[in-house]
This record gives C-alpha cells, sequence and structure tokens, in this order.
C-alpha cells in the first residue's frame, strides 16, 4: 500500500523540527522512576500514555478502524527519520522497524540505553489494545529493532 | 515509541503521577532531569557564561519551534517565550494537563543556573498560558530587584 493512501487527520500531528534529544529525556525518566518506584509504577504510567494521551486512536480501534495507528505510526516514524517498512490491510497491519532512530539516538547521546527503553512501546501497544477487539504485539528483534502487529484477537 | 513530538505529554503523565507522591518527589525529578542537562549545558554554560546560554536557547528555539524572543546584552539574558510549544501540547491533549506543568521548567533550570554562579528570575505570569518571562543575571542584586516585577514568581529545589 502506498504510505500515503491513508486520508485521516491525526489528532496529533505535528510539524516543524524534530527535537531528538527529548528521547534521552525518556530513557532517564524510566530509569528515574523504574529504581525509585519499580517497573509496575513505570508500566502504569505509560498505559495512562496509551489509554489517555492517545485516546482518538484508541478510539478508531475499538470502531475496528486500525488504519488510523498506522498512519500514526507512519507519520512519526518519518519525522524522525527511522528505517521501517508497514503492511497494511483492513484486518492486520505489520510494522518493522529497522532502524530505530530513537534508541539510535539515545545510544549516541547517553551511551547506554535502559534496558526498558522499548517498553515505552510495548506497554503503550497493550494499552492501546486493551478493551477493543484487536491486539498489538511488539516483538523485538535485536538492538533498535522491533515488529509491531495488530491484527483482531483470536 | 513516543515520539519526540509527544514527550511533553508522557512528561505530563510522569508530573501527575509524582505530584500524587508528594511535593519531593517532584523536586527529586526535576533534579534528576537537570542532572541529566547537565551534560550538555554545564561546560558550554561555565566556559561562556550568558553567552553560552543565549547559544543553547538560540538552538533549543530553533529545534524545539518556539515562538521566543531572545535578548542578550553584558548584564543579562532575557527568554521571552510568546508560544511555548512544550505548555501548548500539554493543554492540546486527551489526558489531563498538570495543573503546574509550568513549574518543571525552573525546577530543573533552577538548580543548573545556581551551579554556574549566575541568578535565575523565572516569571511564569499564569501556568494556564503558553508563555513566560525568564532573565538571567550576572549579578545578585539586579535579579533580587527583578524579582518584584514578576506575576507569578517560580522557585525551585535550593530556592524557596
Amino acid at each position: 500500500m502506498n504510505k500515503n493512501n491513508l486520508d485521516q487527520k491525526l489528532r496529533y500531528n505535528d510539524a516543524g523540527n524534530v527535537h531528538m534529544d527529548f528521547h534521552g529525556a525518556t530513557n532517564t525518566t524510566i530509569e528515574f522512576i523504574i529504581n525509585k518506584y519499580g517497573i509496575e509504577t513505570m508500566n502504569d504510567i505509560f498505559k495512562k500514555v496509551g489509554n489517555d494521551v492517545y485516546k482518538d486512536i484508541k478510539d478508531h480501534i475499538k470502531k475496528g478502524n486500525i488504519k488510523m495507528l498506522a498512519k500514526h505510526w507512519q507519520h512519526f516514524f518519518d519525522r524522525e527519520n527511522a528505517d521501517y517498512n508497514i503492511s497494511i490491510n483492513d484486518e492486520e497491519i505489520i510494522l518493522t522497524v529497522n532502524r530505530c532512530s530513537a534508541y539510535e539516538h539515545v545510544r549516541k547521546l547517553v551511551g547506554n540505553v535502559s534496558p526498558n527503553f522499548c517498553d515505552q512501546t510495548i506497554k503503550t501497544n497493550e494499552a492501546l489494545a486493551e478493551n477493543t477487539p484487536y491486539e498489538i504485539k511488539t516483538e523485538i528483534l535485536g538492538e533498535a529493532a522491533c515488529r509491531q502487529t495488530i491484527r483482531k484477537r483470536a | 515509541m513516543i515520539p519526540s513530538d509527544h514527550f511533553t505529554r508522557f512528561y505530563n503523565e510522569v508530573f501527575k503521577f509524582l505530584e500524587d507522591q508528594g511535593e519531593e518527589h517532584l523536586e527529586a525529578y526535576w533534579l534528576e532531569i537537570s542532572k541529566n542537562q547537565e551534560k550538555h549545558t554545564l561546560e558550554l554554560f561555565k566556559e561562556k557564561g550568558l553567552k553560552g546560554m543565549y547559544e543553547y536557547w538560540d538552538h533549543i528555539r530553533i529545534e524545539e519551534n518556539c515562538d521566543m524572543d531572545l535578548k542578550l546584552d553584558d548584564e543579562k539574558l532575557e527568554l521571552r517565550m510568546n508560544v511555548c510549544p512544550s505548555l501548548s501540547k500539554v493543554l492540546d491533549n486527551d489526558a489531563e494537563p498538570m495543573k503546574r506543568y509550568c513549574d518543571h521548567c525552573a525546577g530543573w533550570i533552577g538548580p543548573l543556573i545556581d551551579k554556574v554562579d549566575h541568578h535565575l528570575v523565572y516569571d511564569v505570569i499564569d501556568r494556564k498560558k503558553p508563555q513566560c518571562v525568564v532573565k538571567i543575571f550576572k549579578d545578585k542584586e539586579k535579579a533580587i530587584e527583578e524579582e518584584k516585577n514578576a506575576k507569578l514568581l517560580m522557585k525551585w529545589p535550593g530556592k524557596k
């Protein structure tokens, strides 16, 4: 499918310059929260991001419109110049991230990336799919690489 | 990945959790962010003083798409934020904004400016509006004098 052939308006549609250093602050935050409050607290915060911040995408998923999530992924992975492929159809979307620019930026910035850095993706995805007819599976394929799949629950 | 464009909305969720734990929890986090920011600002600020601070915030002005005026003279650096993209995004949000979102900025900048022996006057004006005026002075007495003009003066860990 043509990457641009998704004629739906994103709730958050950012433009202009990209401040990649925010990923460094995310890494610091993950380490801080886990060290002080534990991993469950960090996961609960990601859950709030999935449920509340991304309420609009979640509402679309509930209604069976998973293409809004595809548009969100494309828009922001393009803005951050990540290397990825996406396959989109009405039933299933598979996003394969070959080189995550967020992960790579943090590695460049601070040297060591938190072992829980990718939880922001895994847990936010889980929350997005919770209480919807869909599941989102996030598989870590290696450093700075993952596959995210949304499809109907079995 | 939470896009860097959406970091401030994630930040907002972290603040709400920490605020529920108590003020000292929020302050500990601001100090951690401040320490993180030291990595790319402390040497610059120590070495070049106000000029180094101007360089840093001029870079931020561009990269974070800020509508901000920067003015540097021999005595002070003045940042006039006309439209803050950070608070603007938090207000344009399906999740509830933290009511004291603006406080984090002085929370991390203040301790850093203290470390380089300059004096911060942070006027948030109104927490519901994405605008503020930040003045950084070389001279402590001039900063104290300027504090009298602030509409909503911010404090930070170490300055109560």
